[in-house]
């Protein structure tokens, strides 16, 4: 059971105490989704404060998880999946890191992750689906079973409860006691936040309970630890309405993963991870002013958005 | 940019135009993430013949977008753009689960005989090759009332070492999504599915439905491209329904539609480098504008 109230009445606090809530060995619930929302600034401050060996979950995923691996920090990973889809292509760090043994491969897929995360969140210790069989998951993960169910005979797959030691969120906005604000698509966020064991997010902006009210509260403040404000910390990943996908820095971030794991740590890691004590050193480094202006611009209209792609 | 002729369909927009065909009105379909030709194939088809199509957007689960252009990945607003309203991932699934979504579009980098799709790993002892990863595609196998499978990789490339990596295979190293057959030949029922997997499976030579008995069968070949030449990049046998016809062709409107839906040609980047310059005389050939 998951008897953890997050109460206090102000929970803001700095990148470097939130990445703190990790430990190593934790599974963790990265939020946010391909190249949209992803808590990207926490997870560059925990490859900086080294916290390894972290089993991953989560539905559709890219650069987060190729960083993490990147960085040596997974010891597993049971995401559905992981690339930059017809933008890039393959994932090279998370590949590299599956098919030299570093990684142990769980993959699963969406709905039993779905599925077990509900199970999670109702306090079961188990939930049924059918959309496994046939397929080779069923091999992958002993730990499902099968049943006759007893209403209709028919063979059901168990899927047991999935909670995470910690969900990572990144919101548009949020407030000191912690309720958070998410714009457009919430992904698995939502379900991750009632999952897990205890939730930290970094936003764009905190503003006051009452301005987060009127927004509305996509997460309540009681399942959440802690939340630091970090504008631009889902770069390179878009968080609208602030900000697009970095495109060109998403192709030179793959260029570098696709040329072997010690010119990604030479010419990735080292300029943008270590070599950027912390968040704003980091923006410095993307190119400052510049760069986040052109990607405010898809604001401007259809035009000025497409150029961001081009 | 590489944009045909006004009076020359592309490849890319023949598989666009081929995908929408197998798409019904008043159902629900789902395109996923990583797939723009489906993405096209659906808004070509909810703006043509499937009106009532309910249609639902990949990553974002946005219902009936109006996406000002199409965005090089999906979980970007530009995608969720004048959506009617939005799912979230539960509902979608539950949709699935429940028998509500109509038809789901999946690929593969291994197809074989039956239907069954690898994108999750080459190599059955030790990985030889980590893939990204199904999604949320074997869980929509099972479910999706009918599945189209497409793919513009049919034909085999050299794998450097001397040998040929085919597409269609004679059995998938990992089955991500099941098929109609699995591999030791027990049915779709007899596993206990409840959806009624792939009708169709388009691919860049040629496209097949289903027998009887759940086998790939050859339904349509390209102006360019014949039954020996799929033959030659299959790695099984099938059996053909003769006698085998060109497939269908989009009529010039339906070009200039999926030119304004993706003025970024985000669709060719599915296809090969030597595939993106393949075209064809459309069905209303007309003399070109800019003569």
């Amino acid at each position: 059971m998951n008897a953890a109230m997050y109460t206090q009445a102000d929970k803001r606090t700095d990148l470097e105490t939130l990445i703190g809530y990790i430990r190593p060995g934790d599974c963790l619930a990265i939020g946010g989704g391909l190249s949209s929302r992803e808590p990207m600034a926490a997870l560059r401050a925990l490859i900086r404060a080294g916290t390894g060996d972290l089993e991953l979950i989560g539905s559709a995923h890219g650069i987060d998880v190729d960083l993490l691996c990147g960085a040596g920090l997974v010891a597993a990973s049971a995401e559905s999946y992981v690339g930059f889809e017809q933008d890039f292509g393959m994932a090279p760090n998370y590949r590299r890191a599956c098919e030299a043994g570093a990684v142990a491969v769980r993959d699963s897929c969406c709905y039993t992750l779905v599925q077990q995360l509900r199970a999670a969140i109702a306090g079961l210790p188990f939930m049924p689906i059918r959309s496994v069989k046939g397929s080779g998951f069923l091999d992958l993960h002993p730990e499902f079973k099968t049943l006759e169910c007893p209403y209709t005979g028919d063979e059901l797959i168990l899927v047991p409860a999935l909670r995470p030691d910690i969900a990572i969120l990144h919101a548009q906005y949020g407030d000191a006691h912690g309720n958070l604000h998410i714009a457009g698509p919430p992904v698995a966020d939502r379900l991750f936040a009632r999952a897990a064991k205890k939730v930290i997010a970094t936003v764009e902006q905190i503003v006051s309970t009452e301005e987060l009210q009127r927004l509305g509260v996509t997460v309540p403040y009681f399942y959440v630890a802690a939340v630091a404000e970090v504008a631009y910390g889902a770069h390179p990943t878009a968080c609208y309405p602030f900000y697009g996908y970095d495109r060109p820095h998403t192709a030179h971030y793959h260029t570098c993963a696709s040329a072997g794991a010690g010119r990604f740590e030479d010419e990735y890691l080292h300029r943008f991870v270590h070599g950027c004590p912390d968040h704003a050193a980091y923006l410095a480094a993307i190119g400052g002013s510049a760069t986040l202006e052109r990607l405010a611009s898809w604001k401007d209209g259809p035009d000025a958005w497409m150029k961001l792609y081009e | 940019m590489n944009e045909p002729r006004v009076d020359r369909c592309s490849l890319g927009e023949a598989l666009i135009y081929r995908i929408a065909r197998t798409i019904e009105d008043g159902i629900l379909a789902f395109h996923g993430f990583g797939s723009p030709l489906v993405q096209l194939a659906l808004h070509v088809a909810k703006r043509t013949h499937a009106p009532n199509l309910v249609l639902v957007a990949g990553a974002t689960y946005a219902v009936n977008p109006m996406p000002p252009f199409l965005a090089p990945t999906s979980n970007d607003w530009v995608m969720d753009r004048g959506a009617e309203c939005r799912l979230d991932i539960e509902e979608l699934f539950d949709l699935a689960a429940a028998g509500r979504l109509g038809r789901m579009f999946l690929s593969g980098l291994q197809i074989d005989r039956w239907g069954n799709l690898n994108t999750t790993r080459l190599g059955t002892e030790s990985l030889k090759l980590k893939l990204p990863g199904g999604g949320g595609g074997c869980n929509l196998a099972c479910d999706a009332r009918h599945l189209t499978l497409w793919t513009a990789a049919h034909r085999a490339v050299s794998d450097g070492r001397g040998a040929r990596r085919l597409r269609l295979v004679e059995r998938c190293d990992f089955i991500t999504s099941p098929g109609h057959r699995a591999a030791d030949g027990r049915t779709r029922k007899g596993m206990g599915l409840v959806g009624n997997g792939p009708d169709w499976l388009i691919t860049e030579l040629g496209v097949f439905d289903f027998d009887e008995s759940g086998h790939v069968r050859l339904r349509e070949v390209f102006p360019d491209t014949d039954t020996e030449l799929v033959r030659a990049n299959t790695a099984f046998e099938f059996p053909i329904s003769e006698p085998v016809a060109t497939t269908p062709l989009p009529p010039a409107a339906v070009c200039e539609l999926i030119r304004s839906l993706d003025p970024l040609r985000i669709h060719e980047r599915e296809l090969r480098p030597e595939d993106r310059s393949r075209t064809f005389s459309g069905p209303d050939c007309r003399p070109e504008r800019h003569a």
